[in-house]
């Protein structure tokens, strides 16, 4: 029984760790900006729109110039798509805070509700360009498929995403603790005043985590587009959880957000193991569970947001 | 920073019936007369009588108490389900369901409430999402009682029943007055309640809930009964909406629904004034129809007038009136009461 288990915990961990990846840019842009980026999602799912025009012809996109680009083989196309996404939604999201700076000093709430109506103008525009209708993202034949170890079948690209997400996560707390720059965003997050008087350009620092924040979610959404598909509600399906993991592992903790998103991501493979239809109603009632008793989460600290 | 606060006129504050309550009446009163002389229809009518009734109440924890819900449809499509239910499998009489409708939703917020009562700002926000989704997706997967995605078809718009005549409600003209009296009801109340001890109280726990509470007021039970009042109020929208449509459907219950609701009162006002999600409500009706009119993507072009009211004049059309227009018609002088212009 337990045995059989072992692809839904592998899926499980897959997803928890690319929500976790999505939680974390997400934390950032609320520690620097201390806004609640609703349009999060919606750059998640941009990310994984712009990686589809890149990596196929029918992509939305159709450029009689690219012909002989469209012709290379997936390996190089799968790879630059994972480096043009990013950069289009970090531009993107680097002027969604150009637009934010007049919220700044005032209620957070203002923030929230701006992002709101940009996630809103970022869906109705992947409407506008796109359409409705779902897409897949191709992926190069070396990582799709599955494969059988003992007698189950587990599916390679969820454990490529893993891994992934895994080094992802890893060159980010890597970049955050072992470089100055790192060290300017984490001093950005605690006093942003305090900075600007040490000399930094706070106002560059701010555009720079942003589009930063804004890349994580792409990379996300490139990652998990051939898992979930792609239409232009799934920003909706990835930016709930992503505010699940934050606030189940509280707000500012680097670790609580990765293990609260591997928690989720368990409980939520672990569900669907038994009850598909329910499973993404345990990552809720996991929440309430947890914030019931420890209000802050897991490992939250005191936060401006709670004034 | 708090939020800015209501205004209100000291003359009227004790008045069950003041000038606008009027103004109100006559012009949608009226309504069902001009409405197609001017190119709209009458259903249009009965929708925006009834996203009054939801905003008007959703305003209440919004614009009032200053706490931003984003799971409200839920409560909305809570009305609409118990309304439908409550016809199928007890008594089909209008009074009684609309008032199950209220009730059962008020005891789904009183519990919700329960959890969210002593949260503030931005984690108030986030626990209203989850528990927007848990509703959302009991009831898309709950199917022997909701029918999950096919919605609970063939809801009878019931007629209204006072003992010695009893009124149809079928045609849209009919079921648009039964929704004016509703409204107007519901506009007196609520006028009299935000401008009560209670709603006085509310508006201090938007401006600043600790000094509030140091005050001695218990503050919890003040955010509790308007959380569970404002979902009994959307359950009656709810309720009143499943007739319309003749149905209750799963995407009423769904965030994006949520967030509509949110982006009405705000663009309408209803940080600054009692008018402003009546004001909300007209705006997104209409620009749905005629900018719909014109473009598939109208609702890109109302997120993109959202995003800059955001930016540019966040207290929506409400804080345009007041800051603008009212001086120039030579209306009392009224400083503006947002708080970065005066000394706290």
């Amino acid at each position: 029984m337990l045995y059989d288990l072992i692809p839904h915990i592998i899926n499980g961990l897959a997803l928890g760790l690319l929500f976790a990846l999505l939680a974390l840019g997400f934390m950032l842009i609320i520690g620097v900006m201390e806004v609640i980026n609703l349009a999060h999602g919606s750059l998640f799912a941009l990310g994984a729109y712009v990686a589809l025009a890149v990596m196929v012809p029918d992509g939305g996109l159709p450029f009689a110039f690219m012909e002989p680009y469209y012709a290379l083989p997936d390996v190089p196309r799968y790879v630059i798509a994972l480096i043009v996404g990013p950069l289009v939604v970090a531009a993107v999201g680097a002027g969604l805070e150009l637009c934010l700076r007049r919220t700044y000093g005032q209620d957070p709430l203002y923030g929230l509700l701006l992002t709101f109506g940009a996630a809103l103008v970022l869906e109705e525009g992947i409407r506008e360009i796109w359409g409705s209708s779902e897409y897949y993202l191709p992926i190069p034949r070396g990582i799709s498929g599955g494969f059988i170890a003992g007698d189950l079948i587990y599916s390679t690209y969820r454990i490529y995403a893993a891994i992934f997400a895994a080094a992802m996560i890893g060159l980010l707390w890597l970049f955050l603790n072992r470089t100055p720059y790192g060290a300017i965003i984490k001093a950005g997050a605690h006093d942003g005043e305090m900075v600007r008087a040490l000399g930094h350009n706070l106002s560059r620092l701010r555009l720079f985590v942003f589009a930063f924040g804004a890349a994580l979610a792409a990379i996300a959404g490139i990652i998990m587009a051939p898992i979930w598909g792609i239409r232009p509600v799934v920003g909706v399906d990835a930016v709930v959880p992503a505010f699940v993991v934050i606030v189940l592992g509280g707000v500012g903790s680097f670790w609580g957000a990765v293990s609260a998103g591997l928690l989720v991501g368990l409980v939520v493979g672990l569900t669907a193991a038994f009850a598909t239809d329910w499973s993404l109603l345990s990552m809720y009632l996991l929440l309430l569970a947890v914030v019931t008793f420890r209000s802050r989460g897991l490992a939250g600290k005191a936060s401006v947001l709670e004034s | 920073m708090p939020l800015p606060a209501m205004q209100y006129d000291r003359r009227e504050t004790t008045a069950w019936i003041t000038k606008p309550i009027l103004v109100m009446a006559v012009v949608f009163a009226t309504l069902p007369l001009w409405i197609e002389t001017v190119g709209l229809y009458q259903y249009l009518g009965v929708e925006v009588l009834i996203w009054i009734v939801f905003a008007l109440g959703f305003n209440l924890l919004l614009g009032y108490t200053g706490l931003p819900s984003f799971g409200h449809g839920a409560f909305f499509g809570i009305g609409a389900y118990a309304f439908g239910l409550a016809q199928f499998e007890v008594w089909a009489n209008l009074w009684f369901c609309l008032a199950a409708a209220i009730v059962v939703t008020g005891a789904f917020g009183a519990v919700t409430a329960l959890f969210l009562a002593h949260r503030r700002g931005i984690y108030f926000a986030l626990m209203s999402i989850a528990f927007g989704q848990i509703f959302y997706f009991i009831a898309s997967k709950w199917t022997d009682v909701t029918k999950g995605e096919d919605g609970l078809l063939n809801i009878a718009r019931l007629p209204a029943d006072f003992g010695v005549v009893e009124l149809s409600t079928q045609s849209n003209t009919a079921l648009y007055y039964l929704c004016y009296a509703v409204m107007m009801g519901l506009i007196v109340l609520l006028w009299r309640l935000t401008n009560s001890p209670f709603g006085r109280t509310l508006r201090a726990i938007k401006q600043n809930e600790t000094r509030v509470a140091f005050i001695g007021y218990p503050v919890r039970l003040y955010k509790w009964a308007a959380f569970t009042l404002s979902c009994g109020i959307a359950g009656l929208a709810g309720g009143l909406f499943a007739m319309a449509q003749e149905g209750a459907y799963i995407n009423i219950m769904t965030l994006q629904w949520s967030g509509t609701i949110v982006l009405i009162v705000l663009i309408g006002g209803g940080f600054v004034s009692f008018w402003g999600p009546v004001l909300g409500v007209i705006l997104y009706f209409v620009a749905r129809d005629i900018l719909g009119a014109y473009t598939e993507t109208w609702l890109l072009w109302f997120g993109l007038m959202f995003v800059v009211l955001v930016m540019f004049k966040p207290d929506g059309i409400a804080g345009m009136w007041r800051d603008w227009i009212a001086p120039r018609l030579g209306g009392r002088p009224e400083p503006s009461p947002r708080p970065a212009e005066s000394r706290s």
